[in-house]
This record gives C-alpha cells, sequence and structure tokens, in this order.
C-alpha cells in the first residue's frame, strides 16, 4: 500500500513537470521570424545570374509597347479604332477621333507600363556597384538602352516626365517629384544611349537583345525628334555604313514569323506563342496583342486568323501608295480581293469596316494558338528597320541641310527596293518626298502620328487635331491626383 | 378470546399487506433518443426503498403498494414521479434537461454554462442540423443564428459558401475563424454534417481569446464523442432523391427573338438577318436542354460506445451528388471518416484523440462567368438546333467570341478536383493540487488539392475564345497544404467561500502553417487521346509549371500567442471576465510584428435579485456588455518584403527566357487590422422556461483596413506580376441589432410545438479610405467597361456606383430638351444630370445600390404529434440589391422576356428601352441593372414518423424514423435572375450575377435508423 502510494505520487510529480515546463518552454519571439522561400528585392544581386534575370524583366515591359504602336496609328490618319462596335474600348474610340480626355485607359496604361519598365531598369542600375564580374557592363549597358526607350515612349506621349535615374521610387516619394522637363529627359535618354553605343556588341550574344546597332539607331531617332540634325545624321550614317545591316530583297517576307530578326532588323521586340494570356492582364502576354486585336472579325479561310478587327487602314492610305508599288500587298490586305482570289474566305465586318486590313501585323495561322488565341500571336515588332534608319538619315541629311545628295541616295535605296524610281528633288521637295515615303514605308508600324507632330503636319493630315493641344496626350488625370496633386496636365485638356 | 381476536386480526392484516405488497418492474429510457438508460434511481418516495436500473436500464423494486408514488432520477434528466395504479410493469421516458441554463457552451480554451456566459454567443446543436438535411455545414446555420448570413457562391455540387458574421468586415478576407476541435479548417465542404455535435459562434469580443485571428468572429465545431457507461449503439442516417433546378428564367423563343432581332437590326440601319419568320417555332429552349434532374444520396453511419473510463465514437460519410447543369460531368462526391477516443488514464490524467479523414472528387463546369454553362444557355440563339444534319454541336456563330453552344461545351468538359484531407488531435489533461488543470494538445491537418484540366481541341464557331485549334492539352497542378497547432494551458478554478467562484486561465499556443503550390505542368498530345484516363507521361511535350529560378511556390508561416483569461462572479449574480491576448505573427512587418489585445465583458443575471425573485412571468433575465480589441490577420504574407515573385519573362532566341521582378512592393509598417467591438445585450426567460429572447446591439469598427491602393504608375506597379504595397488605411463600420425569440411548449403527451425567430438588422458604413484617391473599384459589368462597384467613405462597402435613370425618352422632343446623351434617341434610357452641367458622362454616377442586406431573418417550426414530427425552415434577407450582368451584350444574342415590353413608339413603355443594334448609351452600367434581391426562402420542409416502441422491441432497435424533406422549395423574390442569394462573397464585386448556377431545389426521401 504505502509502495503505492508512493509510485502515484511520484508519477504526479514527475507528470506536473513535465507538463508545466511544456508551458513554461516558451518559444522565443524570434519563432516568428521566418524567412521567405522566395528572395526579397533587397538582398539580390549576388551573383551574374540575378543581374541576368533582372535584366530579362526588365526587357519585358518592350512586349507591352504594342499598345503604343497601335495606338500611334490609330491617333494618326493612317487608321480607324474599328473594333466590335462604338463603344468597343472607348479609350481607343476617342484617340481615333481627337475627343480623348484625362481619363482614358489606354494612355493610362502606357503611362504605367513604361514605367513598369523603367522602375526595372533602375533597379538595375541602383545595386550596378554591388558585385563585379566579366561582362557586368554589357548588362548595365543593355539595361540602360532600355531606359532611354522607355523614357523615349514617355517623352513622345506625354511630353514632360519625372525621372528618375539608378534608384527607384520607394513608396511615399511620389508625393514630391515632379515633372521634369523634356529636355532633361532627352539629355538622360542621349547620355544612356551613348553608353551603351560605346559598351554594346554588334552582333548580340542571344538573338533579341540590345545591339550597338540598335543603340545608335534609337539614339539617330531620338536626336532627330529633337530636331538635332547634324547630331542625327553622322550616328544614322554609322549605322548605314557598318554592313551589318541591309534592306531586304524580298519586301512581302519582311513581316512573317519565318523571317523574324532578318538583315533589315536593327531592333526586333520579341514575342512567342509558347504562353498562353487573358485579358486580365494584357501585359503579361508573351505574344502581340496587337496583332489579334488588329486581326479580322470571325475569320476564316486560308493563310490569315482571327482578331478584333482594330486599326482599319483607311482608304486614303490605301491611295497613297503610288502605283507599282510592290509594298501596298504586303502592308494593306483588302479583305473583298483576297475573299474573290480565295476559296473558303469568310469574316464578319466590325465597326468602320473600310474592307482594309493592316496586313503587316495581323494574325495568321500557324502558331500554338494557346488559349486566349487572339493574345498569343507570336508576331515580332520590327521596332527599328534598316529602311526607316535610311529615311532618317535623309532626313537629317535634308532638314540639316548637310547633303542632299547622300539623302537622295538613301531615299532611293529603299524606294528602289520598292520598284519605284528615284526621285531627283532637292531642299523642300525633297523634304516632302521623304516624309510621303516614310508614310507608306511605314504604315502600320506605330510611327505616323509622332511623324506628323514632329514635323507639324499633324493640324493638316488629322481630323479634329487642335494645334497646341494634341501634339500630347494628357496625363491620366488618376496618375496627377496619386502623386499628391501637384502637377499641372499638359495644355488644352 | 382477546388472543384469538389479535391473532385473527394479525392474520387478516398481514394477509391484506401481503396481498398488497406488489413488484414493479420495467425499463427507464432516454425519451429524445429512445435509448435504456443505465443507473438511473428509482426509489420509493420518502422512503429508503430504492433501486436503481441495470445495464438494459431494466429494474425492478418490490414491496410497494398500489398508490405509491416511484421517484425516478438522473443526473441532467428531469427527475420524474409515478403514481402506481393497476399496472406492475411501468415503462419510463426521462427528459433531458437540456433547456436547463446548465446548457454548456464552447467558448474557446473551456467552455462556460449558458448562464454564466457574458458574451454573445450562439449555438447549433446536432438535432437542428440533421433535421436540415445539409450537404454542407454552412447550410445548417442559415437561419438559425441571429447575425450570421451565409451566401452562396454557386449552387452546383461541392461549391462553396460565404459566411458572414455581423456585416462585412472589412474589403479584404471576411471569413471567420474556424475551428474543429481546435484544429483550423477553411474549406467545410470536407465536413461532414453528421460528425457534428455542436455549432459555437461567438460574435462579439468573447472572440477575443483568439487576438488577431478573431475580427470576422470565431465558429468553434465538436464533434461527436461517446458517452461512457453505455453499450455499443450504431446510428445510420440515410437520404437520397433528386434535385432540380428552383428557377429558370424566362428568355425569347425562337419567333419572338426572330421578331425582335429583326427590329434591332432595322432601328441600327442595318438587313433584316430573319427575313422569314413565319417557319420559326419556338426554336431550341437552351434551359430546357441544359437543366436536368440529379440525383443525390447521402449516408451516414455513427457508432459510439463508452466504457467506465473511456469513451469512443466512430463515424464514416458517403456522400454523392450530381448536377442540375451537366448532370454527372458536375458530379460532387466525398467520403468521410472520423474517430473519436476519450479515456481517463488515471483519475487526473485524461487523454483525447481524434482523426477525421476526407477525400473528394469534384467535376467542374465553366460556371459563373461569361461563358459559363447557363450564360451561354441565356445567350445562345434558340433559332440554332442542338445539333445539325450531321449530328454535330451547332455551331454560334455570329454571336460574339464568348457565346458557344452550351451543350458542346458540357460534352467537351473534363475537368476535375481533388482533394485528399487527414487531421487530427491528440490531447492530454491534467488536474493537479484540487484546483489546478493543465491541458496540453497538439492538431494538425493535412490536404493535397489537385487539379486536372484538359482542352481537347476544339471548335466552337469562328472567332471563338474557347477554340483549341492546337493539341489537345492537359493542364494538372497539385497543392500541399499542412499545418500544427500546439496549445497549452494552465486553468485554477476555486470557488472562495459561498460567495466567490474565480477561474483563471493562463496559456500559451504555437501554429504553423505550411505549404507548397506546385504551379501548373502542361502537356501536349497528338491528336487521338482518350480523356478518360490520359496521363502526362504519355504527352508529347511538356511544360512544367513556372518553376522559376528562386520562385518556390511554398509558404512557412508562423503564430505565436500567449493569453489569458480571468472569469469571475459573485453569488453567480455578477460576472466578469476578462481577456488579453498577444500574438505574434510572420505576416506582419518588423515595426509591428506584436500586437496586444484586450476584451472584457460583464453580466448580471437580474433575475437573482430580491425583487424578481418571485416573479411568476420573468423566470431569467440576463443583462451582459462586452468590450474588445481584436484584430483580422488575414493578409498575404510577406506583405512587407519586396518578394520577387512578379513576371519577368521576355524572348530570346525564340524561347521563353524566365526573368525575376518584384511582385508586391514592399511596406515595412504593415500590422493586422485592428477592430474595436461593442456588444449590450440581455438574455431572457419567460412564461416557466417555454418562451427564450435574446437581443443584442453592436457596434463594430474596423480600422488599418489592409489595402493595395492604386498607386502611382511611376512606382512601377503597373509592370507585369507587381502590385501597389498593402498599408492600413481604412476604416469601416458595421452596427445592428439582433433579436431572437422562440416558444416551445408540449401541449400534452402526445403533441409538442415550437417555434423560432430571429432577425438581424445591420448598417454598413465606410468611414476612411485613405489611398490618395479615396476610393477602391472592383466587380465587373459588361466588356471594357467602368468598375461598378466602390468602396468609398460614407456608404455600405462593395456599393453600386452607376448612372441613375428616369424613365424613357418618348419623342425627339424630350431628347433635345434634356441634357447631352451620347448616341441617343426615342426609346432610350434617360439618365439623370445629377452634377446639373448639361452633359451625361461618368461625373454623373452615383450610388444606385448595395449588396448588404439591411435585414435578415429566420423563422423555424417544429410540430409533433404522437409518433409524427414535422418542420419547416425559412429564411429572409430584405434590402440586398444585385447587378443583372448576364445579358451579353451582342446584336444576336437571345434576350430575357422582358424586352417584349421595349420601347416600340411614344408612350408603349416607360421602363424598358427601345432595341436596336446601333450605339446606344443603354448597355452603360445603370440602375436598369440594379435588381432589388430581397427574398424569402422556404429552406427546409420535413415530415418524419417514427416507428412505434413496440415494432422497435420486436425488431430489437431503439428507433426507426423515415421522412420526406423538400430543400429550397420555393423562393419568393422578384429578381429576374437564378438566384438572388448568390453572391462571389467579395467586399468589393460582390452581389454581381453572371448567371450564378442556381442553388437546386431537392426532394428527399430518408431514414434514421438507431440500433
Amino acid at each position: 500500500m504505502i509502495r503505492k502510494d508512493n509510485n502515484i505520487s511520484y508519477m504526479k510529480n514527475i507528470l506536473f513537470v513535465l507538463v508545466s515546463s511544456i508551458i513554461l518552454l516558451a518559444c522565443s519571439d524570434d519563432f516568428v521570424n521566418v524567412d521567405s522561400f522566395d528572395e526579397g528585392s533587397e538582398n539580390f544581386f549576388n551573383t551574374e545570374e540575378d543581374y541576368q534575370s533582372a535584366l530579362s524583366a526588365a526587357y519585358d515591359l518592350l512586349q507591352s509597347t504594342y499598345l503604343n504602336v497601335m495606338l500611334g496609328e490609330i491617333a494618326s490618319d493612317n487608321t480607324l479604332a474599328g473594333g466590335e462596335s462604338a463603344t468597343d474600348s472607348p479609350g481607343i474610340q476617342e484617340i481615333d477621333d481627337m475627343v480623348h480626355f484625362n481619363v482614358n485607359q489606354q494612355l493610362r496604361d502606357i503611362w504605367g507600363w513604361m514605367y513598369g519598365g523603367i522602375y526595372r531598369t533602375n533597379y538595375i542600375l541602383e545595386f550596378q556597384d554591388k558585385i563585379d564580374f566579366a561582362g557586368k557592363d554589357v548588362i548595365l549597358a543593355e539595361a540602360r538602352f532600355l531606359r532611354a526607350y522607355y523614357y523615349f515612349e514617355l517623352v513622345k506621349w506625354f511630353g514632360d516626365v519625372p525621372l528618375t535615374v539608378d534608384k527607384r521610387i520607394d513608396f511615399g516619394e511620389q508625393n514630391t517629384i515632379d515633372r521634369a522637363p523634356r529636355s532633361e529627359v532627352y539629355a538622360q535618354m542621349e547620355q544612356d544611349l551613348l553608353v551603351a553605343v560605346a559598351t554594346l556588341p554588334t552582333i548580340p550574344a542571344d538573338v533579341g537583345r540590345a545591339t550597338k546597332g540598335a543603340a545608335q539607331a534609337l539614339l539617330g531617332k531620338v536626336y532627330l525628334y529633337q530636331d538635332k540634325f547634324a547630331e542625327a545624321a553622322p550616328v544614322l550614317e554609322e549605322v548605314i555604313n557598318s554592313g551589318t545591316y541591309d534592306l531586304l530583297t524580298d519586301y512581302s517576307t519582311m513581316f512573317e514569323n519565318d523571317n523574324e530578326n532578318n538583315i533589315e532588323s536593327v531592333f526586333e521586340v520579341q514575342y512567342t506563342d509558347q504562353e498562353g494570356a487573358g485579358f486580365g492582364c494584357l501585359q503579361c502576354s508573351e505574344g502581340n496583342v496587337a496583332v489579334g486585336f488588329n486581326g479580322i472579325r470571325n475569320y476564316s479561310g486560308p493563310l490569315f486568323d482571327s482578331g478584333f478587327s482594330f486599326n482599319i487602314p483607311t482608304q486614303e492610305v490605301y491611295d497613297a501608295f503610288e502605283p507599282n508599288d510592290i509594298r501596298r500587298e504586303t502592308a494593306i490586305l483588302d479583305i473583298n480581293l483576297w475573299a474573290a482570289t480565295n476559296t473558303g474566305v469568310s469574316f464578319v465586318e466590325g465597326f468602320e469596316h473600310t474592307g482594309f486590313y493592316n496586313r503587316k501585323y495581323i494574325a495568321r495561322q500557324g502558331d500554338a494558338n494557346i488559349g486566349d488565341a487572339n493574345l498569343t500571336n507570336p508576331n515580332n515588332y520590327r521596332s527599328i528597320r534598316f529602311a526607316d534608319v535610311l529615311l532618317m538619315a535623309a532626313e537629317a541629311l535634308n532638314r540639316g541641310g548637310i547633303s542632299d545628295d547622300r539623302a537622295q541616295t538613301y531615299l532611293n535605296r529603299v524606294r528602289n527596293r520598292a520598284t519605284l524610281l528615284n526621285v531627283d528633288a532637292t531642299g523642300e521637295a525633297l523634304t516632302q518626298a521623304i516624309y510621303q515615303e516614310r508614310r507608306v514605308e511605314l504604315v502600320g508600324e506605330g510611327h505616323r502620328f509622332f511623324d506628323l507632330v514632329r514635323t507639324g503636319r499633324a493640324a493638316q493630315e488629322i481630323d479634329g487635331f487642335q494645334t497646341g493641344k494634341h501634339e500630347l496626350f494628357p496625363i491620366p488625370l488618376i496618375e496627377i491626383e496619386l502623386t499628391g496633386n501637384r502637377w499641372t496636365q499638359n495644355p488644352g485638356y | 378470546m382477546k388472543h384469538v381476536f389479535t391473532i385473527l386480526f394479525l392474520v387478516c392484516f398481514s394477509s391484506v399487506l401481503s396481498s398488497q405488497s406488489i413488484t414493479i418492474s420495467g425499463t427507464v429510457k432516454d425519451q429524445a433518443l429512445n435509448e435504456p438508460l443505465p443507473g438511473v434511481n428509482v426509489f420509493l418516495k420518502n422512503t429508503s426503498n430504492g433501486t436503481s436500473t441495470d445495464f438494459d436500464g431494466n429494474y425492478t423494486i418490490s414491496d410497494i403498494q398500489k398508490g405509491d408514488v416511484l421517484v425516478f432520477s438522473y443526473i441532467s434528466f428531469i427527475t420524474k414521479e409515478i403514481t402506481v395504479g393497476e399496472q406492475t410493469n411501468i415503462q419510463v421516458l426521462l427528459q433531458e434537461d437540456v433547456s436547463a441554463l446548465d446548457e454548456v457552451i464552447v467558448i474557446g480554451y473551456g467552455t462556460q454554462s449558458k448562464k454564466e456566459l457574458t458574451g454573445a454567443v450562439s449555438i447549433v446543436r446536432a438535432e437542428t442540423i440533421e433535421a436540415l438535411n445539409p450537404t454542407r455545414v454552412e447550410q445548417a446555420l442559415q437561419g438559425q443564428v441571429a447575425g450570421v448570413n451565409i451566401t452562396s457562391e454557386s449552387g452546383s455540387p461541392g461549391s462553396g459558401s460565404n459566411i458572414r458574421i455581423r456585416g462585412i468586415s472589412t474589403n479584404g478576407d471576411n471569413r471567420p475563424l474556424i475551428l474543429v476541435d481546435g484544429n483550423p479548417i477553411e474549406d467545410l465542404s470536407v465536413l461532414n454534417p453528421g460528425d457534428i455535435e455542436s455549432i459555437n459562434v461567438l460574435k462579439d469580443a468573447t472572440a477575443g481569446i483568439y487576438g488577431v485571428r478573431a475580427a470576422n468572429g470565431v465558429i468553434l465545431i465538436t464533434t461527436k464523442t461517446g458517452r461512457k457507461n453505455s453499450e455499443l449503439k450504431f446510428a445510420y442516417d440515410a437520404f437520397g432523391g433528386f434535385q432540380e433546378t428552383s428557377r429558370r428564367i424566362p428568355v425569347l423563343n425562337a419567333t419572338e427573338y426572330a421578331l425582335l432581332t429583326n427590329e434591332a437590326f432595322a432601328a441600327g440601319g442595318q438587313a433584316n438577318p430573319f427575313p422569314d419568320v413565319s417557319r420559326l417555332d419556338s426554336g431550341t429552349d437552351w434551359q430546357e436542354q441544359v437543366f436536368q434532374r440529379a440525383p443525390i444520396i447521402n449516408q451516414n453511419l455513427t457508432i459510439t460506445g463508452g466504457t467506465e473510463k473511456s469513451t469512443f465514437s466512430f463515424g464514416s460519410s458517403l456522400l454523392t451528388q450530381d448536377g442540375i447543369v451537366g448532370g454527372n460531368g458536375a458530379n460532387f462526391t466525398r467520403y468521410t471518416t472520423r474517430f473519436n477516443f476519450n479515456s481517463d488514464l488515471l483519475e487526473n490524467l485524461k487523454l483525447t484523440a481524434n482523426v477525421l479523414y476526407t477525400g473528394s472528387s469534384e467535376r467542374n463546369l465553366n460556371e459563373g462567368g461569361i461563358g459559363s454553362v447557363l450564360f451561354n444557355s441565356l445567350n445562345n440563339a434558340p433559332t440554332f438546333s442542338v445539333r445539325d444534319q450531321n449530328g454535330a454541336f451547332t455551331l454560334a456563330e455570329g454571336l460574339g467570341n464568348e457565346v458557344i453552344n452550351p451543350l458542346a461545351q458540357l460534352g467537351n468538359n473534363f475537368n476535375t478536383t481533388k482533394v485528399n484531407r487527414i487531421s487530427g488531435k491528440f490531447g492530454l489533461n491534467y488536474g493537479f493540487w484540487e484546483n489546478f488543470t493543465v491541458e496540453s494538445s497538439i492538431q494538425f491537418n493535412y490536404s493535397e488539392g489537385s487539379n486536372r484540366t484538359l482542352t481537347p481541341t476544339s471548335f466552337f464557331g469562328s472567332g471563338k475564345v474557347f477554340n483549341n485549334p492546337g493539341r489537345p492539352a492537359l493542364f494538372e497542378n497539385k497543392d500541399i497544404f499542412n499545418d500544427y497547432t500546439f496549445d497549452n494551458f494552465l486553468t485554477y478554478d476555486k470557488r472562495f467561500g459561498e460567495d466567490h467562484n474565480l477561474k483563471a486561465l493562463f496559456g500559451m499556443s504555437v501554429l504553423i502553417n505550411k505549404g507548397q503550390f506546385s504551379g501548373t505542368t502542361q502537356g501536349f498530345f497528338g491528336t487521338d487521346v482518350n480523356f478518360a484516363d490520359v496521363d502526362m507521361a504519355d504527352a508529347e511535350e511538356t511544360i512544367n509549371g513556372r518553376i522559376l529560378a528562386g520562385l518556390s511556390g511554398k509558404f512557412d508561416e508562423r503564430l505565436l500567442s500567449y493569453f489569458t483569461r480571468v472569469q469571475y462572479d459573485y453569488k453567480g449574480k455578477y460576472l466578469f471576465s476578462g481577456v488579453l491576448r498577444r500574438d505574434g505573427s510572420t505576416k506582419f512587418g518588423p515595426n509591428n510584428r506584436f500586437g496586444y489585445f484586450p476584451s472584457a465583458s460583464v453580466g448580471w443575471i437580474a433575475s437573482d435579485e430580491n425583487f424578481l425573485a418571485d416573479n411568476k412571468i420573468i423566470n431569467f433575465l440576463k443583462f451582459r456588455g462586452s468590450y474588445g480589441i481584436i484584430g483580422n490577420d488575414r493578409i498575404r504574407p510577406n506583405g512587407f518584403r519586396g518578394v520577387l515573385d512578379g513576371e519577368g519573362t521576355y524572348v530570346f532566341n525564340d524561347n521563353l527566357n524566365f526573368g525575376r521582378a518584384v511582385g508586391v512592393l514592399p511596406n515595412n509598417a504593415i500590422a493586422w487590422e485592428e477592430q474595436k467591438t461593442l456588444d449590450i445585450g440581455l438574455d431572457m426567460r419567460l412564461f416557466n422556461n417555454k418562451v427564450d429572447i435574446t437581443a443584442d446591439y453592436f457596434q463594430k469598427r474596423t480600422d488599418g483596413l489592409l489595402l493595395q491602393p492604386p498607386v502611382s504608375g511611376i512606382l512601377g506597379a503597373s509592370a507585369p506580376g507587381t502590385q501597389p504595397p498593402f498599408i492600413n488605411s481604412g476604416i469601416v463600420d458595421n452596427t445592428g441589432f439582433e433579436f431572437a425569440i422562440g416558444y416551445s411548449t408540449d401541449f400534452s403527451e402526445d403533441v409538442s410545438f415550437g417555434i423560432n425567430y430571429n432577425v438581424t438588422f445591420l448598417n454598413n458604413e465606410v468611414q476612411t479610405v485613405n489611398d490618395g484617391v479615396g476610393f477602391l473599384q472592383g466587380g465587373a459589368f459588361g466588356v471594357g467597361q467602368d468598375f461598378p462597384s466602390r468602396m468609398e467613405a460614407g456608404k455600405p462597402i462593395g456599393y453600386f456606383f452607376g448612372l441613375e435613370t428616369n424613365g424613357l425618352f418618348q419623342n425627339q422632343g424630350e431628347v433635345a430638351g434634356h441634357a447631352t446623351q451620347a448616341n441617343v434617341g426615342p426609346g432610350d434610357l434617360r439618365f439623370v444630370d445629377q452634377n446639373g452641367d448639361g452633359l451625361i458622362d461618368s461625373d454623373d454616377r452615383i450610388d444606385i445600390g448595395n449588396p448588404i442586406p439591411d435585414v435578415t431573418m429566420g423563422f423555424n417550426l417544429s410540430f409533433a404529434y404522437k409518433n409524427f414530427d414535422f418542420g419547416a425552415y425559412t429564411f429572409a434577407s430584405v434590402g440586398n440589391d444585385i447587378i443583372r450582368n448576364y445579358e451579353r451584350n451582342q446584336p444576336l444574342v437571345n434576350r430575357s422576356v422582358y424586352t417584349i415590353d421595349r420601347w416600340t413608339g411614344e408612350g408603349t413603355s416607360t421602363t424598358t428601352p427601345r432595341v436596336t443594334t446601333g450605339a446606344t448609351s443603354n448597355t452603360l452600367f445603370s440602375d436598369f441593372f440594379v435588381e432589388d434581391g430581397s427574398f424569402v426562402r422556404i429552406q427546409n420542409a420535413q415530415i418524419g414518423y417514427t416507428l412505434p416502441d413496440t415494432v422497435m422491441d420486436k425488431l430489437g432497435a431503439d428507433k426507426l424514423r423515415v421522412y420526406v424533406s423538400a430543400n429550397n422549395i420555393y423562393t419568393f423574390t422578384k429578381y429576374r435572375g437564378y438566384d438572388p442569394s448568390a453572391s462571389s462573397g467579395d467586399a468589393i464585386g460582390g452581389g454581381i450575377d453572371q448567371g450564378f448556377y442556381p442553388v437546386p431545389r431537392t426532394y428527399l426521401l430518408g431514414v434514421n435508423f438507431k440500433f
């Protein structure tokens, strides 16, 4: 009996000690400090791979420039908005009719996506001194190229924009930052591109990366837009004389998916059909969204694929081509003619149907068509073509009064490729000829509106265009509100 | 002689005595369960002549006289007295003393008697749950508890419900904390309602014992355990029947459709698409084709038992339910098994163990949005037949890019979701030094969820977004979740003197929550593949889930808590309770990792006071009040870190190149949402405990709502996968009043009656949205239109923001005299120019409704006559609005029947605009699309018959009840859509109907068999 009692109370004590120590064995507060399995933004850039992957992320926003390309045509006299009906994407309809205002989804997207690209390039450059390795300077130069590319878009669309260099904007800082004058932003672009020109290779390590030629061409374009002809001409001529690029003989293959990154392509935005996409995040798509938007509505038949019938070429631009100009049938699809000369063609007329489609950038059959098939077309965007370089050089030489001779040579190279006869005008006539050539060579590629604006011809060519207002687009009202309501809007809005 | 008389007298007397002394025997049973009760005291009143019932409930008592009173008493049962008559066999039914205020409520780390509760806690017991025949636990709560509102996400088998306790407290995640035997659970579909013993809902600061997880309310569920000293008991419950749709939306038939479409095209200046209308009859009724009668069968077996020292309970269930859309193609099957074991290892050491396994498999249809099967049935043209001459499904040509043949869609559906889940608990409870108890338990959950989606090569018509012209593809992903909770707490319980009762609790709790998302693997196949058994290994080509370097898809969250609770009462009359909890969570930023959450409540049992002691009417009256500061931690983890889980994919060398980019921008100051909650209430019992009244007034203010505000684009938040940071900045108030009254009585031994009514009045108002813009937007309406829902100061969360209509323009003169409206003509909606600027645009949008109901009510009736029982449960919601968004705006889609009343000339209609294919503003979001979703729904009606005892005894069983029951019998509502009780559950963006799959009407036949 006595032994039993002892056992029981002994067990009781043991249990009590065990149990209370469980309670008192408190976890320290550090228990909840758990590292995330995914790396955080502040402790990144520890290896070369880190820089490379951050750079890929910076390239990503190039794919979202499909919107800039589309609207650069729609805003001009080249194309109409189109779509399903008059109320399909009001932002696009308004820009077409020059009745857009400071609430516009597409303008907000352009603003946000371009600054997304700048954020990612500045992220790399913020940590540019963290570690050293061979080839780092090329990576940083590519980042600079991209930063210039994105700032160029912002300046074209909105004019004076906030400028940040080599540092991301932290949450809270947006309330103190101001719009920087265009000239400052241009100066930064020039600086970035000069470094890129000096550092980037002629042949890229991977197809799709920025090259020396791309940086030179973009720099030339940046100079040209500021009417800095004397600076533009030499850098553009370096590209022409480098021998790296040439005009493609068979123009009809220029925009086909089996002829991407060809010899005429100085810089090309890469797309693929390998990943699906949805309307919830258009900027996430790895496909060229504009191609689906431009496509023929409810099409069935050979060669092409369906789309949403936006960006409809006008009769006027169709007629702007000279007879015998082989470029017309590559640039513009006459759907009724196509239907008449091919079997099994059917389609639906969308809003503002003119019978024409932007043939360079509409959907073709043959890609993987992963859902949503309209958003995953793999057509690369030829951002800077050698033909464009030639014409820019011609314009700089002509308008800068440097050499009408060389200007003619470059202009005629482009015309000859299109099986057109030489032009021998000079001075103002040559300028007009170059302008005309730019229109028909580059129709559908997103340049027309800005070409008109920078050369002062927009009011006469575009219906509804008001001088002193429509040269720039309004900064989205919500962007002004979200930075503390301190900025003045662009004039007229 | 005297001796002779005495002897005679004695002999007579003794023979009288012996002839009148009888033995009574019989059986004592539990009235509700009809089970024998062992250990019942049977004694002759006011004597020591007594015995007790044996293991089978039988008793025998001797030396009883006719006219004596036998007393039957048993703990927690109402004592019964029976006068001995002619019968020598007396069967006794004892009633459980459940209506007494010793009813026990689970309040977190312990229990409390209902009498002493100082907070607002409601309880639903197993009997009520069983009567409602729910397939999901949430269905058993609707209309039973004041302050709780349940909306269904969809009526499809296996789909979820949203539980909201006392309004919408946050724009984020409003889900309450749900613990099953102390184990956290998120998806209630894994729980078999037949396993539940009680559901306890903590609505006010009483939930504060759970600190930072309590702001949305806490639901504590206990599962069935056995009872000590009882023999093996079996209960088999089964029901089966069929479901049908509770509603079809009337749409036009082929002739009407053709006529109206012709009219619309003519008005838009286009040629008639249907030149010959006379040859059309009624065409195809797509809803008729799509809806079907679908079977449902549920079986549940429970085995309980107990020895002197331990109890156990085993339960197993199998549910299979087809869908009213899709039939077996929308099937949900669930198998559960549960085992509970409790044992007294030593006198003071108790062991609790339970394990619960669920396996479920669900076939998913495309539902609830543009492109869902029901959306297509409403919009597809009735002029198309189901199949063409070749037997293939017709293509929905010309109807835009989303509408397709819904039967083709159903035939093309092979998507499944499987869940395998096991959870368990192991705990020890040790009492020592008389007043102390220490309890330690570990709870765990492990679940695997996998999805399989097959996209065969398909063509539904030109340009359809569902077309897959490419190779057939298989998408698979698997997610694994596991979590562990360790609870350790020490309780001290002592009575000081006669008047002072003190109970103190001190404890700590640790929660580790981990998981792994595998990402989606895609496999592409050659053209011939049998979808029933296709395997990823046979794919021609596979693309692995987004296994980016460092993007692990894993998460690990911890919660570390210390808590203490003190409960004190003086004379059982003045009650006080105080709680303090310290919580620390992985989710919060380093500046705000830990928080303190205090709450307190008081109560006064007025009916124990002298002035009410003899009151004939008021049997019980208690006033109570509570106040606390609690929190909501349902935000994503690492909100303060800029994790590089954004998207940074480009293409080099014609191949995808996955880069790294920031996801959510970081904010170091991020913290929990804090809620201050006040409750004042009373509990009352009147008229001999026949009438039960509970009333509460509550006020909750939730501060620091975690918002991802729209931020300036220059912060880079618009890049793919990148998002604005979370900041604590909003405030929302929920104020309301709950009232519940119940009456139950036995008119006689054969007739009993019970009635219950509860009502909740709720007012929700946002106080501030400090995000720089003053409002948040959400939801979706139409295609490419502005957001229809907003969260803004001065309005309820998620209110609808759009244009207000004022009839139609009847003629051109009215058009000219009104503010400028784009694309307008006679017969179009006229919008109110709110700001008087002469132009109708987005500045004229105002508050046009909100999805939160103003009043919700539940009304329950039960009636029993002899062996028959009848019950009916009704639920009503008043003041909730719904946006009608299932009508695709496209020239050739079908229309609802209300468009027959369209405007066709001056004065022909003042409410329904003209039909036209031209551009009009009629399709802009306005109150034309907002409808009153108030409804009264008869949720359940049931008639049952319990076979009499005589039959039962012959079978050797305890109880056999058969019943017929119907769920969701009828819904009274003005709403035109399928189901006014449906909502996505989003705080901003809820209440928008894109074609909700309706909750089905179910007819069931069932049986409860106990043996």
